[in-house]
C-alpha cells in the first residue's frame, strides 16, 4: 500500500526576535557574497573604463564581469591579457571582437585593445578604503582662505569635470567639513600617482571658448568676470516641449565678460557668415575646450553677430522620456557648463594639506592579519564565557550572536556601498567588545536566582543595556565630524553596529537564553 | 600629569598623525641599523620599525616616520636604497602640520563633546547627582590615568590612540552603569550582596574584554602601528577601569546609599 500523506515541513520553535535575527543574517550574507556566490563566477571584473574611449562608446561599463573573448571562456587575468595580445598584438586595421559580460555581449570595434583596466572577481562585495587596498588620496584647502560650503562644492565640480577630462577614473571627489567649520576637498583616485594629483591640483584648469582656430575667451577673471547660477532671473529652464521621441527642455544662462573679452567675441562674430541651413545662428559654433579637449560646442545665436555685448547669454537644450527626465537632464547639462565656464578661474590657490599615496602590497597581509586578530578575541572570549558558566549552549549562543553582529555591520556597509578603513575595522571590534559586554550582562540576570520571572530579569538586563546604549551613541556621535571625515568610518560602523546589537542581536540573544534556561 | 606639562607644555607625547609630518613604508627587508646611519643628520626627528609577517616572522617592511617634507625624505632615502620609490614598493602619507594641529584640537573637542553628552544621558537616566557624578569621574579617571602611565613609559599618542579613549567611554560605562543600576535600582539583598553581584558580572565583563583586547594585541603587534596602538591604550585603559569601578565608583556609591539611608 502506498501512502500518499505528505510528511509537513516543520519550521523549528523559534521566537519571531530570532526568526528576525536569522532573516537579517542570511540577508546580510547574501549582500557579502551574493545569489549565486560572486566567488564561483568566472571571468574577469572591469574596475574602470577611460571615458570618452572607444571601449566606453562600445559600451563596456566598470562592474560588468567579461566571461569570454569570440566564444573562448576566461577564468584568469592572465588568460584575458593572453586573447587581448594575440587579437591586438599586431592588427593591421581595425577588427571586430566580441566580448561576452554578464550583462550583454559587446562587439568591439577598433585596432586598439579596449581602454579598460580588469582584476580578478572578489570573493565578496565588500569594498575596502584605501588605506587597506592602496591608492592615493588628497585633502586639498584653499591658501589663505576660509573657503564657504558653496565655494568648495564648485571646486569639486570644477575638479571632477578636469579629472573627467584626463580621462582618470575611480576617482571620488567629495567635499568634506570639520568640527572647526574648515572644508576641504577631499580627492580618492585608485590608480593615480602622487606626482599626477599634484600636478592636477596645483594647475588650475586651462579653459578657452574658440570659434574656429581663434580664442574668443579663457577661463579667469580676466576675461569671464563671473557667470551667472543660483539665480533664477539669469540662470533656468526656460521651456519644455513634448516631442514625437519624448521631451526636451532648454535652459539658458548669462556669461558676463570683461570688456576686452567683448570686443574680441564682436571682432571674430563680426568676420563670420549666417549658416545657410540653419539662418538663426552663425556659421561657425563656439568651441568649449578644457586642457586643449572639446568638451562642448554652442550655436551662436545671428543677433550677436558683431555685436560688442558684455552679457552673452548660453542656451541649450536636453532631452528624457518624461518631461522630469528632461528637465532633469536639461539642468544638469546647465550645471555642467557653467562649471566649465568657471573652471580655471577660481579666485584662489590650492593648497595639498594631506597626501597619502598607500602601496597595494601589504593590504592582503593586512586583512589576513586583521581576521586572525578577530578569529582569536573571539576564541579567547568563548574559552572565557565556557569557563564561567559551563554551558555549551550559552557559550555557544553568545559566540554565535557576536559573530553574527560583524556579519550584519558587513551586510549593511555591503548595502549602503560603505568603504571598510581601518577606522572601520576599529570600530567594528569595539561593537564586538561591547556586544559580549552585554550579552554578559544578559547572561548573568538571567541567572540570577530572585524572586522575579525570567522575563522580569532579563526585562532588568536591558534596561543596563539601553543605558550604555545611549550613552555610547553620544559619544560617537563628534567623531563623525572630527577630523576632516577621516575618523567618519569609525563614528558610522559603532553606529550601525550598536544599534543592530540593541535592536536585533541582544532581543534574539536574550529569547535564546530564555530557551536554554527553560529547558 | 602636571610635571610632564609643566615640562613639554603639552599633556602627551603626540606622534606625527598629530604633529605633522611624512611616514614612508617600504615593502622591502632593510637593514635597521644601516638605514638609521645614513638617515641621522639628513632626516628631523625621525623614527623607524620594521613590519614582519604573522607565523614566519620574517620582515616584510620597514616604516619611516619623519617630520621632514615627503619629497626630501623620498630623495633621501631613494640615495640610500638606489632604487625609486614607486607606488608599487611603497607607501608614502604626509600630514601638514597646520591639519594635524587641527585635527588634534579637533579630537580634544570630541572627547569633551562625547563626555558633555554621555554625561547628559547619565544624569537622565539616574537622576541623582552623586551616583551620575561618580561614573563620569570613573571615565574620566580612566582616561586620565591611562595618559599618564603612557606619558611615564615616553609612549606617543596617535590618532588612533585617541579614538581608543573614545572606546574607553563605552567600555567604562557599561560597567559603571551596571552597578550603580543594581546598587540604586535593585531591592532586594543587602547593599553589600548588590554590589557583589554587579562585582561578579562587571568583573567577567572587563576580563573577557581585556584577555580579547590582549590576544589582539598579540596578533597585530608586529604589523599595525594603529591597530597597536588602539589595542595598547584599550589594555591599559581597562586595566584601570578594574580600579576605578571596583574601588573609587564602589566607595562613593556606598558612602552614598549609607548617607541616605541616615
Amino acid at each position: 500500500m502506498v501512502c500518499n500523506k505528505k510528511k509537513k515541513m516543520k519550521l523549528p520553535k523559534f521566537t519571531w526576535k530570532i526568526w528576525i535575527l536569522i532573516i537579517i543574517l542570511v540577508l546580510s550574507l547574501i549582500s557579502v557574497f551574493g545569489v549565486p556566490p560572486i566567488a564561483l563566477k568566472k571571468g574577469v571584473l572591469i574596475t574602470s573604463v577611460e571615458s570618452n574611449s572607444t571601449a566606453f562608446e562600445a559600451g563596456f561599463r566598470e562592474g560588468m564581469i567579461v566571461t569570454a573573448v569570440d566564444e573562448k571562456l576566461i577564468n584568469s587575468i592572465g588568460e584575458f591579457s593572453e586573447l587581448i595580445l594575440n587579437k591586438f598584438g599586431q592588427v593591421g586595421g581595425p577588427i571586430a571582437v566580441t566580448f561576452d559580460t554578464d550583462i550583454a555581449e559587446i562587439v568591439y570595434f577598433s585596432d586598439k585593445a579596449p581602454e579598460i583596466i580588469v582584476s580578478e572577481i572578489p570573493l565578496t562585495n565588500l569594498k575596502f578604503g584605501l588605506d587597506l587596498v592602496g591608492g592615493s588620496r588628497a585633502l586639498v584647502q584653499a591658501e589663505n582662505k576660509k573657503l564657504s560650503s558653496d565655494e568648495i562644492n564648485d571646486l569639486v565640480s570644477v575638479t571632477e569635470n578636469r579629472l573627467n577630462v584626463y580621462g582618470l577614473s575611480d576617482i571620488k571627489v567629495s567635499p568634506v567639513s570639520d568640527l572647526e567649520g574648515n572644508h576641504f576637498m577631499s580627492i580618492e583616485i585608485a590608480g593615480a600617482t602622487p606626482e599626477d594629483l599634484e600636478a592636477l591640483i596645483s594647475q588650475q584648469g586651462k579653459f578657452e571658448a574658440k570659434i574656429g582656430d581663434e580664442i574668443v575667451f579663457i577661463g579667469g577673471e580676466r576675461d569671464i568676470s563671473s557667470v551667472c547660477r543660483n539665480d533664477a532671473t539669469c540662470a533656468a529652464i526656460r521651456t519644455c516641449e513634448s516631442t514625437s521621441f519624448g521631451y526636451v527642455c532648454s535652459f539658458q544662462f548669462t556669461v558676463y565678460l570683461s570688456e576686452g573679452a567683448a570686443k574680441r567675441h564682436a571682432d571674430i562674430t563680426g568676420k563670420l557668415d549666417i549658416n545657410s541651413s540653419n539662418p538663426q545662428y552663425l556659421e561657425k559654433p563656439l568651441d568649449l575646450y578644457l586642457d586643449d579637449t572639446l568638451v562642448d560646442t554652442l550655436l551662436i545665436s545671428e543677433g550677436l553677430k558683431g555685436r560688442v555685448t558684455t552679457q552673452v547669454s548660453v542656451s541649450g537644450s536636453a532631452e528624457g522620456e518624461t518631461n522630469e527626465d528632461a528637465y532633469k537632464a536639461a539642468e544638469e547639462k546647465m550645471h555642467k557648463l557653467q562649471t566649465l565656464l568657471i573652471t580655471g578661474s577660481l579666485p584662489y590657490k590650492l593648497e595639498i594639506v594631506k597626501l597619502d599615496t598607500i602601496s597595494p602590497a601589504l593590504g592582503s597581509e593586512f586583512l589576513r592579519i586583521i581576521m586572525i586578530a578577530m578569529l582569536t578575541a573571539i576564541g579567547v572570549v568563548a574559552i572565557v564565557v565556557f569557563a564561567r558558566y559551563r554551558n555549551i549552549k550559552s557559550s555557544l549562543a553568545l559566540l554565535l550572536t557576536s559573530l553574527s553582529e560583524v556579519i550584519i555591520i558587513l551586510g549593511i556597509a555591503t548595502i549602503i556601498k560603505w568603504n571598510l578603513d581601518l577606522p572601520s575595522i576599529a570600530g567594528i571590534l569595539i561593537v564586538v567588545g561591547t556586544g559580549v559586554d552585554q550579552q554578559i550582562i544578559i547572561l548573568d540576570e538571567s541567572r540570577r536566582g530572585e524572586f522575579l520571572s525570567l522575563k522580569q530579569r532579563i526585562r532588568r538586563a536591558f534596561t543596563i543595556i539601553m543605558g550604555a546604549y545611549f550613552t555610547s551613541i553620544v559619544a560617537m556621535l563628534p567623531l563623525y565630524w572630527a577630523g576632516a571625515g577621516l575618523l567618519k568610518g569609525f563614528a558610522v560602523t559603532t553606529i550601525i553596529g550598536i544599534t543592530t546589537g540593541v535592536l536585533i542581536t541582544r532581543p534574539a540573544f536574550a529569547d535564546m537564553i530564555r530557551k536554554i534556561e527553560k529547558d | 600629569m602636571g610635571i610632564f606639562y609643566s615640562n613639554t607644555g603639552d599633556f602627551i607625547h603626540r606622534d606625527i598623525s598629530l604633529t605633522g609630518g611624512t611616514t614612508i613604508t617600504i615593502n622591502e627587508k632593510i637593514d635597521l641599523e644601516d638605514l638609521e646611519g645614513h638617515l641621522t643628520d639628513k632626516l628631523d626627528s625621525f623614527s623607524i620599525r620594521e613590519i614582519s609577517s604573522l607565523g614566519t616572522g620574517e620582515p616584510i617592511a620597514v616604516v619611516i616616520e619623519t617630520t621632514t617634507e615627503p619629497d626630501v625624505a623620498k630623495q633621501v632615502l631613494e640615495e640610500y636604497l638606489n632604487f625609486k620609490l614607486t607606488k608599487e614598493n611603497s607607501s608614502i602619507e604626509f600630514t601638514g602640520a597646520a591639519l594635524s594641529q587641527g585635527f588634534f584640537k579637533q579630537l580634544l573637542i570630541a572627547i569633551l563633546l562625547a563626555f558633555i553628552f554621555m554625561a547628559i544621558v547619565v544624569f537622565i537616566i539616574f537622576r541623582s547627582f552623586v551616583p551620575s557624578a561618580a561614573i563620569i569621574i570613573s571615565a574620566f579617571a580612566d582616561i586620565f590615568m591611562t595618559l599618564t602611565l603612557l606619558n611615564l613609559l615616553g609612549v606617543q599618542m596617535s590618532t588612533a590612540g585617541i579614538i581608543a579613549l573614545l572606546m574607553l567611554i563605552g567600555y567604562s560605562v557599561d560597567t559603571d552603569i551596571l552597578l550603580t543600576n543594581r546598587v540604586l535600582k535593585r531591592k532586594q539583598g543587602s547593599l553589600n550582596s548588590r554590589i557583589y553581584s554587579a562585582f561578579n558580572t562587571g568583573i567577567m565583563m572587563t576580563i573577557t574584554s581585556l584577555l580579547a583586547v590582549t590576544a589582539a594585541l598579540l596578533v597585530v603587534s608586529s604589523f599595525s602601528a594603529t591597530l597597536t596602538k588602539i589595542f595598547s591604550v584599550l589594555v591599559i585603559g581597562l586595566g584601570f577601569d578594574l580600579l576605578n569601578t571596583w574601588i573609587t565608583n564602589v566607595s562613593i556609591l556606598k558612602w552614598y546609599v549609607i548617607k541616605k539611608r541616615k
